[in-house]
C-alpha cells in the first residue's frame, strides 16, 4: 500500500550520517571483540590486511563487492521513489538461473555471445520476478514490502528445484550444475588475477543509474514521485507505470548481479550462491543514501569488509560472524539518523 | 495407510511446534501495527539463549527464561529503531535479523567455545504423555504426547485470544494497530504501546527458539532457525492476523514440510522443492485474493509522531 | 431553558505570525443552550475551539468551565473536564465494533471488558437520544451519519457537558440533518451546553438559541434567535467594505473554451461530493465560484484537472472531449490547474525553482531534449520567469522550500500561465499571501484573461472574487447553486446562498 510512505527515507545527505554509522558500529564492535577477550586493533588490522594486503587481495574484495554496487543501485532507484524493495535475493538467485539455464540449453561459444546471451537472460530473469512483485503490488494492492519477501523464498526454492532437476550436475554430491563451458566465463581484467570483468559492470551500471536519476526526465519523475506522490500525479507522471518500470529496472540489476557471480566467481550455478546478498544490498543502499555514485564506495566497503573478515578469522581467531554484527549495527544506526532527523525536520 | 497418516499427523505437529511460539508473538506485533520481520532474529536469539543457558547451568528451566530475555533484547532493538525513532519498519526488521546472525555466531564462538565453533549437547525435553488422554486414536499421539514447550504453546493461544479480545489492554494494543490518534484521543500513549508490543512479541517468540533447541535438535548451530521467522510471518498472513488461525497455518505448513521429507515413500509427482514453496505461496495467494480488503490492521508500517504540547 | 454559564471564555486572543487568527473574543454558553457560531473560512471559529478543546494555546484570554479555570490542557484534560468535541475527522477505528471503539480507553469497561454490559448501556443510551446504534455493528459499515453518532454517543457516555460540534452537517443527508437537530434538542432539555459551528443559516436559525458570527477573528454580532432574521446573520458574515475592483476592462465573450456538463464527483462512502455540475466559461472571461470550503469545490476542481475521477459528466476543452483524458493531455490541450496545497501538490519543496518551473512540462522542450533534461534549459527558462514574475529569489537553483509564501506562489501562478492556456482554474490561488501578492495574483489572472483565455477562479475570500469576476457562482453542498453576473450581485442573496437557501428550510425539522 503505497500510502505507508516511509517517512524514515526522506532522502539524506549522507556521506557524513553514514560515516558516523560506520564509524559507530565498529566501535560497538570492537567493544564485543574486547569482551571476548581479544585484541581490537589486532582483529582490525588482520581484516584491513585481508582486504587490502596484496593486489590478489583486493581483486578478491572487488569481486565480493560487485552484487552489492549492482544490487544496491537498482534498490537505492526504488526506495528514492519510495517503494520498498527488498526482493534481492530471489531476483538475484533467478538471475544466476537465468544465465546457467541460457548457458546450457542455447550454448553458444564465441564469448562475446555467450556472456552476452547469459548476462541478458540474467536481467530478464530478474527483471520478470521483480515485475511479478511490482505486478501483485498494483493490482491487487498487496504491500510490496510483503510482495518482494514472499516471492524471495519462493525463487530460492525455484533455484533449488532447477538444479535437483534439469540442471543439476549428475553424480555431484552438492546441489549444483554442471561447469558452464570457458566461453561463459567472464573475462578478467589482467591475466593471472582473479578480478573479473564484474566490477566494470557494476560501476558503468552505477554510473547509468546517476545519469539516469539526475539528467534524464524519467529520473526527474522518479525524484518527484519520491518526494510526494500527489505532485507526481498533479505533474502528469503515471504513479503505476513509474512504480513498474523502477521495479522492472532494479530486478534486472539484481539479476544481472546473479549473473555475474555465476559467470564471474562460480563458473556454474550453486544452490545458496546468492544468500545475504539482497538483504545486505538494502544496507548498502541505505549507506549509500539511495545516490547511485555513493553506492559503489558503500558496496566497496561490504565487499571488502567480507574479504577482510575472513583473514580475520584465520589470523587473529575473531570470528568472520562480526561482519554481520558490523553489516547489521551499520544499518540500524543509519536507520536510526535517517529517522530522528526526519522527526527533528517534521517538529 | 493408517500409519502413514498418523506419522504424517505427528511429524506436522513436531516440525510446527517450534513456529507456534513465534507466530504468536509476531500477532502481538503486528497487531499493535509494526511489521514482525525481525521474528527470525528474535527466534534465533531465544534459541541461542536457551542452548546457552542451558548448557552453562544445566538446567532447562533457566534456559527457558534465558530465551525470553534474548527475544525480548533483540526485539528491544526493533522498538528503538522502529517505533520510537519511526524508521521504516520492515527495513529495521532485516536489520536486526543480520545484526542477530552475527552476534549469536559470534558469542557462540567467543563466550563458550574459546574461538572455535563448539559442540554443544543439551538434554532434550522429555515427552510428558497426558494420562488416559495419550491413549486416545489420531488426538493421542498428536497432541497429547508432546513436551512440555509444545503444550505450553498450544494452551497459550487461550490467553491470547482472552489477552486481544476480552481485555482492556488487547483493545487498546489492536486500536494502536488500527488508528493510534483514537489511542491518543483517550489518553493512553501509542508510541509506548507499540513499544510493549514489541518486546512482549520478542519475548514469547524467543520461546519459540527454545522449542528448537532444547525439544528437537539439543544443540545451537550458526542461523539454525533457517527462515523459519518469515514462515511464522507468512503463517500469521495465512491464520489472518488471529492466534487460532495462524496456529492452523503453522500445522498446515509442518505438514507440507513433513510430506516433503517423505515425499520419497509417498511417490508423489511433484518435486520437494515444491513443496516447501507452499507455505510462502499460500501466503502470497491468500494475499493477493484479500487484496484491498485484506484485514491488515489499517495502521500498520505507518510509523506513529506524537502532537507536541501545547506551551501553557 | 437557561441556568447558570457552563462555558465563560473572556479575551481569547491567539496569532499565527502577522494573522491574527482570534483578536479577543469571548463567548458564553450557559448549561440548557445552544450557541451557534457562525462565519466563514478564517473567520477563526476553529481556532477558538482548537484553544477551548486544548489543541492550541491562546496569546492571552481565559477559560472557565463549571466554574474552574482551564489552560494549558490537553484534549484529554479536557474530555475530563466535561468538554467533547465531535470534529469533522473522526477518530474511529473501522475495523472495530461501536461498542469497542466507545470502550477503548474507558476505565467505565473495566480491565477485562465488560462488552455486554457496555453494549447494553449503548443500546439503552442510544434508544434515549434517538441515535439508534447497533453495538456490534462494525464501524467501517457504517454511514457518514452514523459514525458521527458514535462520536456523539462516546461524548455522552463519558459524561460531556458541554460538546462542540464542528460543521457536523457536511456530509449528511436531510432525514440525517433532522436526526441530529433532533438529538441536539434531547441534550439541550438534560441541561448539556452545545456550541454549534455551522456556516449553513437555515440549521443554525431551527435549532440555536443563540447566534455568535465571527469574522476576521473578532465578534461582529451576537443575538438571540428569536431576536434576528436569516437575511440580519448573513449580512453580518460577509458584509464588509468591499475594495473597489481592480479596473477591468470589458471583453467580448467569444464560445465556451471549457463546458462542464452533469460532473459528479463520489466520495470513498459513496457521499456525493459534487452532484450534477454544469456550467461553461467563454473565452476572455473569468467564472468566479464563492463557498465556504467543503462544499465540493476542491473535488471539482480536482476532476477538472484529471487528478480525481469523477462518477459522471462530461468535460470539454473547446470542442474537444477530454473526459477520459489524463492529466499530462489535458496539459496538453491547454489546461492549466494551481492547486491549493503549496506544501505537497503544487510545489516540491525539496527542489529547485528551476526544477518546480518545470515540474509539469518536463518532457518537453525548452526543459529536456528527448529524454535528457536540459539544464540550459531550465535555467534560461528560469531567468526568465523569476525575472517576468518578478520573484525574490537567489536564483534558478534556489531549492524552493527557502522562499517565502508569496514567492512560492509565484512560481506556480508563473508555471501556469506561461503555458499560454485556453484554460486556467485556480483553486484558492491567494490563499496566505499578503495583500500585495495578492494583488498580483489576481492581476495575472485578469492578464490571462485580457489574453482571452477562460478562467474558473474558486476561492473562499469574497473580495477576490467580487475584483476579479464576471460572473460569480455558489457551490454548497455540492451543488452550483447559482450564477449571477457580476453587476447583478447582491452581498446579502450571495451570503444566503453560500450558508444554504431557503429551499433548505422546508425540510428541516419544526
Amino acid at each position: 500500500m503505497l500510502r505507508s510512505l516511509p517517512r524514515a527515507l526522506r532522502i539524506p545527505s549522507g556521506a557524513k550520517r553514514a560515516a558516523t554509522a560506520i564509524g559507530a558500529s565498529f566501535v560497538a564492535t570492537a567493544l564485543l571483540i574486547l569482551i571476548a577477550g581479544k585484541n581490537p586493533i589486532a582483529a582490525f588490522s588482520a581484516m584491513f590486511y585481508g582486504a587490502f594486503g596484496s593486489m590478489d587481495r583486493i581483486a578478491f574484495a572487488c569481486n565480493k563487492s560487485t552484487p552489492y554496487i549492482l544490487c544496491g543501485t537498482g534498490i537505492a532507484l526504488c526506495f528514492r521513489a519510495r517503494i520498498i524493495n527488498i526482493g534481492g535475493e530471489g531476483q538475484i538467485a533467478l538471475g544466476g538461473l537465468g544465465a546457467a539455464w541460457v548457458a546450457f540449453v542455447w550454448p553458444q561459444h564465441s564469448a562475446f555471445m555467450a556472456v552476452g546471451t547469459a548476462l541478458l537472460a540474467g536481467m530478464a530473469a530478474g527483471a520478470l520476478w521483480s515485475g511479478l512483485a511490482a505486478a501483485i503490488h498494483l493490482w491487487r494492492n498487496v504491500h510490496e514490502v510483503l510482495a518482494t519477501l514472499l516471492l524471495n523464498f519462493i525463487a530460492l526454492l525455484l533455484v533449488g528445484e532447477a538444479l535437483h532437476g534439469a540442471l543439476g550436475e549428475p553424480g555431484a554430491g552438492f546441489p549444483q550444475s554442471s561447469m558452464l563451458d570457458n566461453a561463459y566465463w567472464l573475462p578478467v581484467l589482467a591475466t593471472g588475477s582473479q578480478l573479473h570483468l564484474g566490477i566494470v559492470i557494476a560501476v558503468v551500471v552505477a554510473v547509468a543509474a546517476h545519469i539516469y536519476l539526475w539528467n534524464t526526465t524519467g529520473g526527474f519523475a522518479l525524484r518527484v514521485l519520491g518526494a510526494s506522490r500527489s505532485a507526481a500525479i498533479y505533474a502528469g507522471f503515471s504513479v503505476s507505470a513509474l512504480t513498474m518500470k523502477l521495479m522492472l529496472v532494479a530486478g534486472a540489476m539484481a539479476g544481472l548481479a546473479g549473473a555475474v557471480e555465476v559467470l564471474g566467481v562460480h563458473y556454474r550455478l550453486i544452490e545458496g550462491f546468492s544468500q545475504g546478498f539482497g538483504f545486505n544490498a538494502v544496507v548498502v543502499a541505505l549507506l549509500g543514501a539511495l545516490n547511485p555514485l555513493s553506492v559503489i564506495p558503500a558496496g566497496l566497503f561490504f565487499g571488502f569488509l567480507e574479504a577482510g573478515a575472513l583473514a580475520m578469522q584465520r589470523q587473529v581467531g575473531v570470528p568472520s560472524s562480526l561482519v554481520s554484527v558490523i553489516q547489521g549495527l551499520t544499518m540500524l544506526f543509519v536507520l536510526a539518523a535517517l529517522a530522528s532527523t526526519a522527526q527533528r525536520k517534521a517538529a | 495407510m493408517d500409519a502413514l497418516a498418523l506419522d504424517l499427523l505427528v511429524a506436522s505437529m513436531r516440525i510446527a511446534s517450534p513456529l507456534f511460539f513465534v507466530a504468536l508473538g509476531g500477532i502481538l506485533s503486528e497487531r499493535a501495527g509494526v511489521f514482525a520481520v525481525g521474528l527470525e532474529g528474535m527466534m534465533l536469539a531465544g534459541a541461542w539463549g536457551a542452548t546457552i543457558g542451558t548448557f552453562l547451568t544445566g538446567m532447562p528451566l533457566v534456559g527457558i527464561v534465558a530465551s525470553i530475555v534474548g527475544g525480548a533484547l533483540v526485539a528491544s532493538a526493533v522498538a528503538l529503531v522502529a517505533v520510537r525513532f519511526g524508521a521504516e519498519q520492515m527495513v529495521t526488521g532485516l536489520a536486526v535479523n543480520i545484526l542477530t546472525l552475527g552476534i549469536t555466531s559470534f558469542l557462540l564462538r567467543m563466550a563458550v567455545g574459546g574461538g572455535r565453533a563448539p559442540v554443544i549437547q543439551v538434554p532434550l525435553l522429555p515427552v510428558w504423555p497426558v494420562p488416559y488422554l495419550s491413549e486416545l486414536p489420531w488426538v493421542g499421539p498428536m497432541l497429547f504426547t508432546q513436551q512440555l514447550l509444545t503444550y505450553a504453546a498450544l494452551l497459550a493461544t487461550v490467553p491470547a485470544m482472552l489477552l486481544l479480545f476480552r481485555t482492556q489492554m488487547g483493545l487498546t494494543l489492536r486500536a494502536a494497530g488500527e488508528n493510534p490518534t483514537a489511542v491518543f484521543a483517550t489518553g493512553s500513549n501509542p508510541m509506548r504501546v507499540r513499544m510493549l508490543a514489541v518486546i512482549a512479541s520478542g519475548a514469547v517468540a524467543g520461546l519459540g527458539g527454545a522449542v528448537l533447541c532444547l525439544q528437537q535438535v539439543g544443540t545451537f548451530t550458526d542461523g539454525m532457525t533457517a527462515g523459519r521467522g518469515y514462515l511464522a510471518l507468512a503463517a500469521i498472513i495465512v491464520g489472518r492476523w488471529m492466534p487460532v488461525g495462524a496456529l492452523v497455518a503453522c500445522l498446515l505448513f509442518g505438514a507440507a514440510e513433513a510430506v516433503q521429507l517423505r515425499a520419497q515413500a509417498l511417490a508423489l509427482p511433484v518435486s520437494s522443492y515444491t513443496i516447501q514453496m507452499l507455505p510462502y505461496l499460500i501466503a502470497l495467494i491468500v494475499l493477493a485474493a484479500l487484496g484491498r480488503s485484506a484485514r491488515l490492521p489499517a495502521a500498520i508500517g505507518v510509523a506513529y509522531e506524537a502532537p507536541k504540547r501545547p506551551s501553557a | 431553558m437557561r441556568a447558570s454559564p457552563l462555558l465563560e471564555m473572556r479575551g481569547i486572543v491567539k496569532h499565527y505570525g502577522a494573522v491574527r487568527a482570534n483578536d479577543g473574543i469571548d463567548l458564553d454558553v450557559s448549561a440548557g443552550q445552544i450557541v451557534g457560531l457562525l462565519g466563514e473560512n478564517g473567520s477563526g471559529k476553529s481556532t477558538l475551539m482548537k484553544v477551548l478543546f486544548g489543541m492550541v494555546a491562546p496569546d492571552a484570554g481565559s477559560i472557565v468551565f463549571r466554574g474552574k479555570e482551564l489552560s494549558g490542557h490537553l484534549p484529554r484534560e479536557a474530555i475530563a473536564a466535561g468538554i467533547d468535541m465531535v470534529h469533522q475527522h473522526f477518530m474511529l477505528v473501522e475495523a472495530m465494533t461501536v461498542a469497542e471503539n466507545i470502550m477503548i480507553g474507558w476505565e467505565k469497561a473495566g480491565r477485562w471488558l465488560r462488552t455486554a454490559e457496555i453494549a447494553e448501556m449503548i443500546r439503552e443510551t442510544s434508544a434515549g437520544y434517538g441515535l439508534d446504534l447497533d453495538p456490534r455493528a462494525p464501524v467501517g459499515m457504517l454511514s457518514f451519519g452514523q459514525r458521527q453518532r458514535v462520536e456523539i454517543l462516546k461524548a455522552i457516555l463519558r459524561g460531556a457537558e458541554l460538546l462542540v460540534l464542528d460543521e457536523p452537517t457536511s456530509n449528511l443527508s436531510p432525514p440525517e440533518i433532522n436526526g441530529l437537530i433532533t438529538v441536539m434538542r434531547r441534550l439541550r432539555a438534560e441541561g448539556k451546553g452545545i456550541v454549534f459551528i455551522s456556516h449553513k443559516l437555515a440549521e443554525v436559525t431551527a435549532v440555536c438559541d443563540e447566534a455568535v458570527v465571527l469574522r476576521d477573528g473578532r465578534v461582529v454580532g451576537r443575538a438571540p434567535i428569536a431576536q434576528t432574521t436569516r437575511a440580519d446573520l448573513a449580512r453580518l458574515m460577509v458584509g464588509r467594505d468591499v475594495v473597489a475592483p481592480i479596473v477591468r476592462t470589458d471583453c467580448a465573450a467569444s464560445d465556451p473554451l471549457l463546458s462542464v456538463e452533469n460532473l459528479s464527483v463520489d466520495g470513498p462512502d459513496g457521499q456525493h461530493l459534487v452532484s450534477d455540475v454544469s456550467f461553461s466559461v467563454c473565452g476572455g472571461e473569468v467564472l468566479a465560484i464563492a463557498g465556504v470550503d467543503g462544499n465540493g469545490q476542491l473535488e471539482l476542481v480536482e476532476a477538472i484537472a484529471g487528478i480525481r475521477r469523477p462518477a459522471g459528466g462530461t468535460l470539454r476543452i473547446r470542442t474537444t472531449d477530454v473526459s477520459r483524458a489524463g492529466v499530462a493531455a489535458r496539459i496538453a490541450h491547454g489546461l492549466s490547474f494551481i492547486p491549493p496545497d503549496r506544501s505537497r501538490t503544487s510545489l516540491v519543496s525539496e527542489m529547485s525553482i528551476a526544477e518546480n518551473l518545470a515540474l509539469r512540462d518536463v518532457r518537453q522542450p525548452p526543459y529536456s531534449r528527448g529524454v535528457f533534461l536540459s539544464p540550459r534549459g531550465l535555467q534560461a527558462a528560469a531567468d526568465r520567469l523569476i525575472e517576468g514574475y518578478a520573484i525574490r529569489a537567489p536564483g534558478g537553483r534556489t531549492p524552493v522550500h527557502q522562499l517565502s509564501g508569496g514567492n512560492q506562489q509565484k512560481i506556480v501562478v508563473a508555471r501556469e500561465m506561461d503555458r499560454g492556456p485556453k484554460v486556467l482554474v485556480a483553486f484558492q490561488a491567494a490563499w496566505g499571501l499578503d495583500p500585495g501578492a495578492t494583488r498580483f495574483v489576481l492581476e495575472q489572472v485578469l492578464a490571462l484573461r485580457g489574453a482571452g483565455a477562460a478562467v474558473l477562479y474558486i476561492s473562499t475570500e469574497l473580495e477576490e472574487l467580487l475584483s476579479i469576476g464576471d460572473r460569480i457562482g455558489v457551490m454548497f453542498r455540492g451543488r452550483l447553486a447559482g450564477i449571477m453576473r457580476r453587476e447583478e450581485v447582491d452581498l446579502e442573496r450571495l451570503g444566503l446562498m453560500m450558508a444554504g437557501t431557503s429551499d433548505d428550510s422546508a425540510t428541516l425539522a419544526a
